[in-house]
């Protein structure tokens, strides 16, 4: 303390001597009081050594289920359980998706997909209306306002809106969209185009599968053939898998199915199955497999005569096989072994060295059972059956045909009879191209879609190109659950409820050989306003007076259920099959050979095989010297809606990316046009341009652009809209001729910085 | 010799007009940081790579400072040194307010920050394997040591040399226990070092050297005190000396991390997209202060001297903020290979205005609380021909006080 | 007492990512958005990685499903400094939301980016979990392990705490609750994390590292296995099956 002495008499008292303005006494004060709060807030907040744990009740569920149902993500239909929980307060939610264990097609497994299910119910963009019908000059497609554009009718006045205009019509004026859909309503959407009088049925999911089975019909006459992988007793697996730029364990159906016996295959048999994979990039399936040989993209069927040639020449085909139960093999024969199938030649356009095609060849042969994979990338192409036929019959050249662990005939339940009246109409309806025809022919006045996805799926998607026009001009009826593209181009939305709200059943593909249905029922009742597919079909076959259309008479709120129980009464009781949720059918019966075929005998139609050599190289032509090929990964939900977060936010685990699709290229190509990882590219061709972000990859061939689909959306929602491009934007249509399907494959782009 | 101090009589517009700057500062961080609070902090730049921010780069900043300041409180009231009274008191406060600036920063950065008391209250209870929580032990100790060291600074008293080293002392463990934070972290090759911790109290001194050279320079020019120049001329030699012992350890845990062939941390680091503030900190924290202070005509000029403090604190903080945002940035190698996507890009940090705000403001409110100190405090030495109230200037205190001022 | 893993085989995983959206599902996680994808602001408790190496066409992408690893010397167990997050009796590394304060040192400190901080409130409806009630976890399985648990970030997640993969252990606390009442349940067999249980290749395997018996242990017997980041010693009990 400082304490300046003065002898000045008249120097006032130094007030502060420590520094501070306040006086030594407050500041004292101070402290004290501060160390009294201070001690009081420890004493309070001292830790015990028993704190008690918070609790908000002892037990919130008041009820639980697990109910028995079935997927609809996409065509395989799993069977799954869905837990349902009910809280004393009274509320319910559905919480958990899980596969059924009594579904011996995925052993109770199911994939990724499923779970998506949850953000697929509670959608927030459903639709929660009432129907609604379109005022007059308002915007279809992009642009589109679902609150504003439409008024909200009532259900009885909206279908009569719409039988008004079909009674009124030459029924083959109507076209009918068939989407992704239960069994059951594809039933339904059939027996009502037959009682209707329509023979306009298009099948959306042919345009990814109509060349392949085209192909495979061509040699068996079938359209229900598929790779067993495994037989059900277990005792025989697949031995070896070629694929063709297939996605076996990304996109191909039945996906769940796939996965579950990938995994048995690869370690739980003790003869570990070899998968090789061509393919113009390096495929999730293609990085699983044991090798990846890169192709220039289209050269899949020319391969696929390489090895046949191989095999025809060594002598290492099942001669059993081929002389008891094929026909035109000769042919066959003389055309797989010209120079220009022979590997040295293929070798120059695949990209395959010549040695590889021999090894490969050698192997495939001589690994009993062994199965050839044709994917979609291999056959959507002008020559894509010839490319899908050329597949399949390796598989007869091994003698995998109808075989344990090769390929087999999928058995149905035997379900009930329809109505059947008028037209017959094929399973599959009609070609993309007969559609397109008739669409360009002004053949068409009005449209319904059931889970349409059209707009998103055809080439030319683009704004202002084929299909923009074509719909805009277009009566359409949109039935489905939540807002899409093609919603946007309605004059009339039916809401119809979720998978997860339905009745139905499900026939399981083909794959497992056996039959096997699942049901379909409700987890909750519907939401809001929307209804079951079945009951708006009733209700609109009722009022268009269609006097054959329901097997069954009941109200129209019961149908759905009832239409279900009575088709599968046959063969199993219905509360047997609401409990169990699936229904087995007895046990497959190999080599019964029985093929639909002029001969009877499995064909091997050679006179137009040559055109596989007809390919286009990457580089070739200036303008455009990339290919573009398109991938579906797996979380693309093929209901046509990709407005689900947990789908979006990992969409693609390759590149650890998601919210959009990239446009993936070689780094040697990238680097030949300037590109760098992430940089905004326009990849262009003749039809239109899209942007989007680059990536840089090691593991695609050069001179290929791949992008994925599923993204690219306009009009499905907050978790969808704007993110990514649609590559079928910029893909133009060329058909495959015997199909009728549209050759995704053959659009040339270019590539450049944005 | 009798050397008084006095506080700013704070009446003048200049003064005003700062005050009021300063707290509407203040007002805009508070704010930013209610609005941070309440919505969650994505509003910041941080995000679960970078997951440590601006806040947490200023909080490492402040305490080094804060104990760098005690240096020049050592030199004073540990080794008597005469000719640096003038700023031993501004050291002090300096070094209390810098703390509590620091807390306040480290506090506010916590997600759930109405949880603080827990890093203070439960002291040993807490997790004591953790850094944070017996750093947190050092901190309370050390605010309630800076807060008693300040007061007996001010009324002059006998205790100062008593509990000067004590503070100094502790002010190392502090700063070291800081460094240990990050430096054991073996996850983040940038952070992890057994150095650490040496090299922040080293960059701690230098920088709090530094700040306190400039910032009293700063405050006895604008208040038209007592200046002695050959106090900053010998204050940095002093400082040039830290900043060589901070720059050869810098380097020594450089060339430790480089020599291996397990060198991608440091490769990050020095060159790699976070390179230009590890180059910062090391060309305004150590070659430009250096070459002004070992520049023979340079080094003698006050001016420069200062120019070169202020640019070494600049260069410090650099220093810090190479720790944490190239340390957290480094994407981490799950698997041998380039991992794609989001799961191998490293991690990003934008410039947020929420985050920036509520760090200017704290910084605002320690240059207010400053200020308003100047004014309430008796911190400076009394100017020329003014006094301590009462006193008649250049009154020579008995010797038996001791003249300790 | 049990000694929780899991093991993944490399070999069997295709890269479909159920794991992931199963531990969504089960968790209650919540989904991002672009913009939260971009800042990397966004919650994942499970993630797929895929690191490749390799020039073209000699390609080599690993696909690693990555949970916690639920380490037996966890670093993020020693930085916590409020012991909000703790390693249990049985080895599962766990949070107590309760205590803590967001101080994101654990992130930090995790070799293995396990660990994702709360940067906002997620919407109340879409979150509503009514069955993962705070003491289903707690009542069991924290009083028995001598730790309070606390309440669970369901049904209402806060903003400003840590969170990560938990083994699901409140199937095991269930399980344990279910064993003692005498059903004759396994864990690791009919009771497994969900990402275990969704895995469709049957690639993930769950059960206790400590017991010769048990599934995993036989796993890691037949196989060559591998850890990540090894280096780290962390010793993760979440072990790879290599190809």
């Amino acid at each position: 303390m400082s304490q300046a002495a003065t002898d000045k008499p008249n120097s006032p008292e130094p007030k502060r001597s420590n520094g501070f303005q306040i006086s030594r006494r407050a500041f004292l004060g101070v402290s004290a009081a501060a160390a009294a709060v201070l001690t009081v807030v420890l004493a309070l907040k001292r830790p015990k050594l028993a704190e008690p744990v918070e609790t908000q009740t002892t037990k919130a569920i008041d009820t639980q289920e697990l109910i028995p149902t079935s997927c609809l993500n996409c065509p395989t239909r799993c069977a799954i359980r869905v837990r349902k929980v009910q809280t004393l307060a009274g509320e319910t939610k559905v919480v958990r998706i899980f596969g059924n264990p009594n579904s011996a097609y995925t052993e109770g497994k199911c994939c990724s997909r499923s779970h998506v299910g949850l953000q697929v119910l509670y959608n927030p963009d459903r639709f929660q209306t009432k129907p609604l019908v379109r005022k007059p000059d308002t915007t279809k497609g992009r642009g589109v306002d679902f609150v504003n554009d439409f008024e909200e009718s009532e259900w009885a006045d909206a279908i009569q809106l719409i039988a008004d205009r079909l009674t009124a019509a030459s029924p083959d004026r109507l076209l009918i969209l068939e989407g992704l859909n239960t069994t059951s309503n594809e039933d339904l959407i059939r027996q009502f185009a037959l009682a209707y009088g329509t023979p306009n049925l298009f099948v959306e999911d042919g345009l990814e599968t109509d060349a392949d089975r085209e192909g495979k019909m061509l040699a068996d006459g079938r359209s229900n053939s598929w790779y067993e992988l495994m037989s059900e007793d277990e005792t025989e697996s697949t031995k070896y898998i070629l694929s063709f730029s297939a996605g076996i364990v990304e996109s191909e159906r039945p996906l769940a199915r796939n996965l579950h016996l990938w995994g048995e295959l690869r370690r739980e048999v003790p003869n570990r199955v070899k998968v090789v994979s061509f393919d113009p990039r390096y495929s999730v399936t293609a990085c699983r497999a044991d090798e990846w040989l890169p192709i220039n993209p289209g050269t899949e069927g020319a391969l696929a005569m390489a090895i046949a040639q191989v095999i025809i020449g060594e002598g290492l085909y099942d001669s059993d096989f081929i002389n008891n139960h094929t026909d035109g093999f000769s042919n066959y024969k003389t055309l797989a072994m010209i120079q220009s199938f022979s590997p040295d030649s293929v070798s120059q356009i695949s990209g395959v060295d010549a040695d590889t095609i021999r090894r490969i060849a050698r192997e495939f042969a001589q690994s009993k059972p062994a199965i050839a994979w044709s994917g979609e990338a291999a056959t959507s192409w002008p020559y894509g059956t010839f490319a899908s036929h050329a597949i399949y019959c390796l598989n007869a050249l091994v003698g995998s045909i109808d075989v344990p662990g090769g390929i087999v005939y999928q058995q149905y339940p035997p379900y009930a009879a329809m109505p059947t009246d008028g037209l017959a109409i094929s399973d599959t309806g009609i070609s993309f191209r007969k559609m397109a025809d008739l669409l360009r022919d002004g053949a068409i006045d009005t449209a319904i879609g059931f889970q349409s996805n059209l707009i998103m799926s055809v080439p030319e998607s683009r704004e202002g190109g084929k299909w923009d026009e074509i719909l805009k001009n277009l009566f359409y009826v949109h039935v489905g659950p939540a807002k899409s593209e093609m919603a946007a181009y309605a004059d009339v939305i039916l809401p119809a409820c979720t998978y997860l709200e339905d009745w139905g059943y499900e026939s399981a593909i083909p794959g497992s050989g056996y039959a096997e249905a699942r049901i379909k029922q409700p987890v909750v009742e519907p939401f809001n306003e929307s209804r079951p597919t079945a009951r708006i079909l009733f209700d609109l076959a009722n009022a268009t007076a269609l006097a054959a259309f329901s097997p069954v008479l009941s109200t129209p709120e019961e149908f759905p259920s009832a239409f279900a129980q009575y088709r599968t009464a046959p063969f199993v009781g219905w509360a047997d099959f609401q409990s169990a949720g699936v229904w087995e059918g007895p046990g497959y019966t190999y080599q019964k050979y029985d093929f639909a075929t002029t001969s009877g005998k499995f064909e091997f139609h050679s006179d137009q095989l040559e055109r596989l050599l007809n390919v286009k190289l990457p580089g070739e032509g200036t303008d455009y010297p990339l290919e573009l090929t398109i991938y579906r990964p797996v979380l693309e939900i093929r209901s046509g809606s990709q407005n689900f977060p947990w789908a979006q936010e990992v969409y693609l685990v390759m590149h650890g990316r998601g919210w959009k699709n990239l446009v993936e290229i070689n780094r040697e190509t990238a680097h030949e046009y300037g590109i760098g990882e992430g940089d905004e590219v326009i990849v262009e061709s003749v039809f239109g341009g899209i942007e989007g972000e680059a990536r840089v990859l090691e593991g695609m061939r050069p001179g290929v652009v791949a992008i994925a689909t599923g993204q690219g959306h306009f009009a499905s929602g907050r978790f969808a809209d704007g993110m990514g491009a649609n590559p079928n934007d910029v893909i133009g249509t060329e058909y495959d001729e015997e199909s009728g399907q549209p050759s995704f494959f053959s659009t040339r782009v270019s590539i450049r910085k944005a | 010799m009798q050397l008084s101090f006095a506080p700013v009589k704070g009446t003048s517009r200049s003064y005003k007009i700062l005050v009021g700057v300063l707290a509407a500062l203040v007002t805009a961080g508070v704010t930013a940081y209610a609005i941070a609070y309440l919505y969650g902090f994505r509003l910041w730049g941080i995000n679960n790579s970078v997951t440590w921010g601006q806040l947490i780069t200023v909080d490492f900043f402040f305490i080094g400072l804060s104990a760098g300041s005690l240096v020049v409180s050592s030199l004073v009231y540990v080794l008597g040194q005469e000719r640096y009274k003038p700023i031993g008191r501004i050291a002090v406060f300096m070094g209390l307010l810098l703390m509590m600036g620091a807390m306040l920063t480290v506090l506010t950065d916590l997600g759930r920050a109405e949880k603080c008391f827990r890093l203070f209250l439960y002291f040993y209870l807490s997790n004591m394997k953790s850094m944070f929580a017996v750093n947190g032990i050092f901190y309370a100790g050390y605010i309630l040591l800076l807060g008693t060291y300040l007061v007996a600074a001010l009324s002059g008293s006998k205790l100062t040399k008593f509990i000067a080293p004590v503070a100094v002392l502790w002010a190392v463990l502090v700063h070291m226990g800081t460094g240990a934070i990050v430096g054991f972290i073996e996850t983040r090759g940038v952070m992890y070092s057994p150095l650490k911790p040496v090299e922040f109290i080293s960059a701690a001194f230098a920088s709090g050297l530094a700040l306190v050279m400039a910032l009293s320079y700063v405050t006895l020019k604008f208040s038209k005190r007592p200046l002695n120049k050959d106090m900053y001329v010998s204050l940095g030699k002093f400082l040039a000396v830290l900043i060589i012992i901070l720059m050869v350890l810098v380097l020594a845990d450089k060339l430790t991390h480089f020599y291996p062939p397990k060198r991608d941390a440091v490769m990050f680091l020095i060159a790699g997209p976070w390179a230009w503030i590890f180059w910062l900190q090391v060309v305004l924290g150590y070659f430009i202060p250096l070459g002004i202070l070992f520049n023979p005509w340079l080094r003698k000029k006050v001016g420069w001297i200062i120019a070169a403090c202020v640019i070494c604190v600049i260069g410090i903080l650099f220093e810090r903020a190479a720790i944490i945002f190239p340390g957290l940035s480094q994407p981490l190698p799950y698997y041998p290979g380039e991992i794609a996507g989001i799961w191998g890009a490293r991690g990003s940090f934008p410039i947020m205005i929420a985050e920036t705000l509520q760090t200017v403001g704290i910084v605002a409110l320690l240059g207010l609380l400053y200020v308003l100190g100047l004014k309430f405090m008796e911190l400076l030495p009394a100017s020329e021909g003014e006094h301590a109230q009462g006193e008649p200037a250049e009154q020579a205190a008995p010797a038996a006080e001791g003249g300790h001022t | 007492m049990a000694n929780w893993g899991m093991v993944i085989d490399l070999d069997k995983c295709v890269g479909c990512q159920a794991c992931s959206l199963a531990c969504k599902a089960e968790n209650n996680v919540p989904h991002g958005s672009p913009y939260e994808q971009k800042r990397h602001q966004d919650i994942y408790w499970h993630k797929v990685i895929a690191a490749t190496e390799g020039e073209y066409p000699s390609v080599n992408t690993q696909i690693i499903p990555m949970p916690c690893m639920h380490c037996e010397h966890p670093p993020c167990v020693n930085v916590c400094p409020s012991k909000a997050t703790f390693k249990r009796g049985d080895g599962i590394v766990i949070q107590n939301f309760r205590r803590c304060l967001g101080c994101r040192y654990c992130i930090v400190a995790c070799p293995y980016g396990a660990r994702n901080f709360n940067f906002k409130d997620q919407e109340n409806e879409e979150y509503q979990r009514p069955d993962l009630p705070p003491d289903l976890a707690s009542e069991w399985g924290g009083l028995k392990f001598g730790a309070e648990i606390g309440p669970w970030p369901y049904p209402h997640r806060t903003r400003g705490v840590v969170e990560k993969c938990t083994y699901c252990f409140h199937r095991i606390d269930e399980a344990l609750l279910r064993i003692e009442n005498g059903e004759d349940i396994e864990i690791g067999v009919d009771v497994v994390p969900a990402c275990v249980e969704a895995c469709p290749t049957e690639a993930r395997y769950f059960g206790d590292l400590d017991d010769p018996n048990s599934g995993v242990s036989k796993l890691l017997a037949s196989r060559t296995y591998i850890k990540l980041r090894e280096e780290m010693a962390t010793s993760p009990k979440t072990i790879y099956l290599p190809r």
